[in-house]
């Protein structure tokens, strides 16, 4: 059947580029202004070039913040992806059972991210913490505030915790959408357990599970509330992630033409990863 | 698909649309000692710290997409094909990954050379042809 081409369906659009110029392109607009200005307050600017920019590559700090980023998001998919289809694929599929794993499983979702941060925070420490006084209790020298080990285990226990559930409930939704007759033809041909995974239920969870990775992905590598709330960034800047770095910049020190350099750079290379990780995964799943 | 003929009106639209805005945007410029100055504020205290470089800039965006516009105006469907990466992508893919490259070479510019970036704009477009034609 031929497709109908009409241009004039692009007018239904408008409605949503007026809203997302005004959430989105405004806003980066403004951050692209001040990043080649620099500025001392009382709305006035003075152009700087490409000076943000320069110091800005030249930086340790940034490339460290970076660094500890990309590790940090590495970890988490690395954790959070495998765990949530264990979980999703371990879910009951009907009885009483599925509602309560359901909403079980969405109650950390639920939860505000600075919340999360002060149960964590408090939780973890050795003094009056659950976690934090029990391992001491053990005889495993645990300190988040002191020993940047500690406090990076703390913050990657603590997103795992907040956020496998996402990622188990899309999995969840992609499996409860196979037809039984494929289950069915898998027990005829006397499939195992491995190649009922393999080939039927990975494939058809592949679509929610590129959203699940992107939006993990795209979440941990901005992450900011949660770890401020526990470690401050801290010990020292061992938990200083680029988005931590980056209000110490803009609001801290109130340097605004080099913190909006840097969320130029950081909104570079997230749309970069974002493109490689969408690309890979859709073109994959057409190849299939 | 049959492209439609009024596409060269739409084209002109957009290109008379342009220099009119290029010209108000060189009118807005801020006069200092009898000589424009190009890095001055536009409006002194205004919102959003416009100048003209980065005004500019944004003109040139729009009009990018605006003639992606006619193009698809001209020839719609997007034509898809698959390149030299080996996955489909449409004008737009190829317009967001030019885009996309030319700010990385920019930033590399920058980080491994220094500033003086006509070069790395030169780079860019010689970049952004090769993506349009064998991406």
């Amino acid at each position: 059947m031929d497709k109908t081409w009409n241009n004039k369906a692009w007018f239904l659009v408008l409605p949503v580029l007026v809203l997302v110029a005004f959430s989105a392109v405004i806003p980066l607009m403004t951050v692209v202004n001040y990043s080649v200005q620099d500025t001392f307050g009382n709305n006035q600017f003075f152009w700087a070039g490409t000076e943000w920019f320069e110091e800005l590559l030249a930086s340790d700090r940034f490339w460290q913040a970076m660094g500890r980023n990309l590790i940090f998001s590495f970890i988490i998919l690395a954790i959070e992806v495998p765990l949530g289809i264990f979980i999703a694929l371990n879910m009951p599929k009907k009885g009483w059972g599925v509602p309560v794993c359901l909403v079980l499983m969405a109650l950390p979702l639920l939860i505000p991210w600075n919340v999360v941060g002060t149960i964590w925070q408090v939780f973890g420490r050795n003094d009056i913490g659950l976690l934090g006084y029990t391992v001491n209790a053990l005889g495993i020298d645990y300190n988040y505030v002191k020993d940047p080990f500690d406090a990076w285990v703390t913050v990657i226990v603590m997103d795992v915790w907040h956020w496998t559930s996402l990622v188990v409930l899309l999995c969840y939704a992609g499996l409860v959408s196979i037809p039984d007759a494929f289950y069915q033809a898998a027990k005829i041909d006397g499939a195992s357990r491995w190649s009922v995974f393999r080939y039927i239920q990975l494939p058809k969870m592949q679509r929610v599970l590129l959203i699940a990775v992107l939006l993990r992905f795209m979440d941990s590598f901005m992450i900011y509330t949660e770890p401020f709330v526990v470690t401050g960034g801290g010990p020292g800047n061992s938990t200083t992630f680029l988005s931590i770095d980056l209000v110490k910049m803009a609001l801290g020190q109130f340097d605004l033409g080099p913190a909006a350099a840097m969320s130029l750079v950081y909104f570079l290379i997230i749309l970069l990863l974002s493109w490689v990780f969408y690309t890979v995964m859709t073109n994959y799943d057409a190849e299939r | 698909m049959a492209g439609t003929h009024r596409w060269q009106t739409a084209l002109a639209v957009v290109v008379v649309v342009f220099m009119i805005a290029a010209g108000l945007l060189v009118s807005a410029v801020p006069l200092k000692d009898g000589a424009r100055d190009w890095f001055a504020p536009l409006a002194a205290g205004g919102w959003m710290a416009w100048t003209f470089p980065t005004a500019a800039f944004f003109l040139t965006i729009l009009a990018l997409l605006s003639l992606m516009a006619v193009w698809e105006y001209a020839s719609p469907g997007g034509h898809p094909r698959v390149g030299i990466l080996r996955f489909e992508t449409t004008r737009g893919d190829r317009l967001f990954v030019s885009l996309l490259g030319s700010a990385f070479i920019h930033l590399a510019w920058l980080g491994l050379v220094g500033p003086g970036l006509w070069w790395a704009l030169a780079l860019s477009v010689v970049y952004a042809i090769a993506v349009f034609r064998y991406v």
